[in-house]
């Protein structure tokens, strides 16, 4: 089952097209990072994909409902979600369980299950003696680990994760990767990540997709490459 | 004091905008659109103006001005998306601009406008106090049944929306709402003041908050401390109420601000002497 497609997409800021004719597909069950230099529309590509921004032409098709007929549940960490206001006063703890939000109606009563999640889910990221802090209080990697403890609680379907790394040393990229692939092959979620850090994390793999400028006059299109393991060079 | 009538109902009409408007400050602030319940007090000025001018009720035309102008806000911000100020500066203008040449086409104003610029919370009449009570009611309704997706929104609306929050609805019922709170808030400090009770308890319950829970909480209590302080003191040394409250306020954001510093430097230096027992 396809959860995003994109067909003969074009997209750009003010008059200048950042992004021609592109066409992406990613499936249930991957696990794939989107690579590419410096201003080659990546993030921009994930926000076409989810919506959030809308294409000059081309279509984008996201998934309402999986085939078990629940409805798709996305897991968006935003490039530099660490940089959020220093200034919003909330505890870690309560940032995390803002990730169950989306769950079950904004008027549920939260149940012990949700606030399981949240010690597991700052545990993964070696985050839970930090609950009690102000999230504004903390250095960037540690504000990058506890937006992605909030993507965890949320329990999405599809993780759609922009630069998430960012800030992390060598030890907890390579530990985040490991939770990463745990999420797709034992849970069967989808991650679509955005790095640059394509060969630390290409073992685990499925797909890398890389966005290079085209010959005529900067735009962009993709390339993808099939990561070992995976897929067999047929596929 | 509590037994003139006037002084109840200036009590109660505080109470209840204290209660409203200081919940709003606290996310007003957080999206960084701290000073649009200054510019809307401005814009629902021009709608007091018109609605003297054209024989409508001033307080109900004021009312409606601030609704409209929040909404108009909320569509120009759209185009600003990076600076939102902008826009408020801009609707601004357009409010201020208008109410100086509404007011100068009626010269029988001068009094009536005075009330609106200052604030005569010691003359609430009945239309406004039920006009408070409804604001006040469906604000707290609005805040108490939106309290996650708003949450969500305040800090970052691109993933708010990716969680299926409906963002734009969610914003323009925002928007309207603030309008209404200024409108409502404006018999009591006034248009000048308006943002005092809106801003100052928001931005000193904001920096002393463990929680967004305790922010909301402590920012209350600010604003009917503040509000009711300022009643007791104008009351007792014939001040005007509106600019008596705004002082008060002003005073319990400095004290606040001034001890929470003090606080923390006393945290850091017992820290530096200490290094030892923290890392235990």
């Amino acid at each position: 089952m396809e959860i995003v497609t994109m067909k003969e997409v074009s997209f750009g800021y003010g008059d200048a097209p950042s992004l021609v004719n592109l066409n992406l597909a990613i499936q249930q069950g991957e696990f794939v990072a989107l690579t590419g230099p410096n201003g080659a529309s990546k993030s921009t590509t994930l926000k076409l994909m989810l919506g959030l921004l809308k294409p000059w032409s081309g279509s984008v098709a996201l998934a309402d409902k999986l085939p078990d007929g629940k409805r798709l549940e996305v897991g968006y960490v935003p490039q530099q979600a660490a940089a959020f206001n220093s200034g919003f006063p909330s505890t870690v703890e309560e940032f995390v369980l803002s990730g169950r939000n989306s769950r079950g109606g904004w008027l549920k009563r939260r149940r012990p299950e949700d606030f399981a999640l949240v010690e597991e889910a700052l545990n993964r990221v070696s985050m839970w003696e930090y609950r009690r802090q102000r999230i504004g209080e903390l250095s960037g990697g540690q504000k990058q680990r506890v937006c992605i403890a909030r993507t965890l609680v949320q329990e999405p379907d599809w993780f759609v994760l922009d630069e998430p790394v960012t800030g992390m040393d060598r030890e907890s990229r390579l530990h985040f990767y490991e939770l990463l692939e745990e999420q797709v092959r034992i849970h069967n979620r989808t991650v679509l990540m955005v790095t640059h850090n394509l060969e630390e994390v290409s073992e685990k793999l499925d797909r890398g997709i890389e966005l290079t400028r085209t010959e005529d006059g900067g735009w962009k299109c993709c390339t993808t490459t099939l990561c070992k393991g995976h897929f067999s060079q047929g596929d | 004091m509590l037994h003139y009538d006037f002084m109840q109902r200036a009590f109660f009409a505080g109470g209840l905008i204290a209660v409203i408007a200081s919940c709003l400050g606290v996310y007003l602030m957080l999206r960084r659109q701290a000073l649009m319940a200054d510019m809307l007090s401005h814009v629902s000025l021009a709608g007091v103006a018109a609605g003297a001018l054209l024989g409508f009720n001033p307080t109900l035309a004021g009312f409606l001005t601030a609704v409209l102008g929040a909404m108009a806000v909320e569509f120009v911000r759209r185009s600003y998306r990076a600076y939102s100020e902008v826009s408020i500066a801009i609707i601004m203008i357009g409010g201020l601009s208008l109410a100086v040449v509404l007011m100068s086409l009626n010269q029988h104003l001068t009094r009536s406008f005075s009330s609106y610029l200052f604030g005569t919370v010691v003359a609430v009449n009945k239309t406004e106090l039920l006009l408070l009570a409804f604001v006040t009611f469906t604000g707290c309704l609005f805040f108490f049944l939106f309290r996650r997706p708003l949450y969500l929104l305040t800090f970052d609306e691109e993933t708010a929306r990716t969680q299926r929050v409906p963002v734009t609805r969610l914003n323009f019922a925002f928007s309207v709402l603030t309008g209404m709170v200024v409108a409502a808030a404006m018999p009591i400090v006034g248009v000048l003041l308006v943002s005092s009770l809106i801003v100052l308890p928001a931005a000193l319950a904001n920096r002393l908050s463990p929680s967004f829970a305790w922010a909301i909480g402590l920012a209350i209590a600010f604003g009917i401390t503040g509000v009711f302080a300022g009643l007791t003191a104008s009351y007792h040394f014939s001040t005007p109420p509106g600019g008596t409250i705004a002082l008060i306020l002003l005073l319990i954001w400095l004290l606040g601000t001034t001890l929470h510093r003090g606080w923390k430097k006393l945290g850091s230096l017992r820290a530096k002497r200490n290094p030892v027992s923290l890392n235990a």
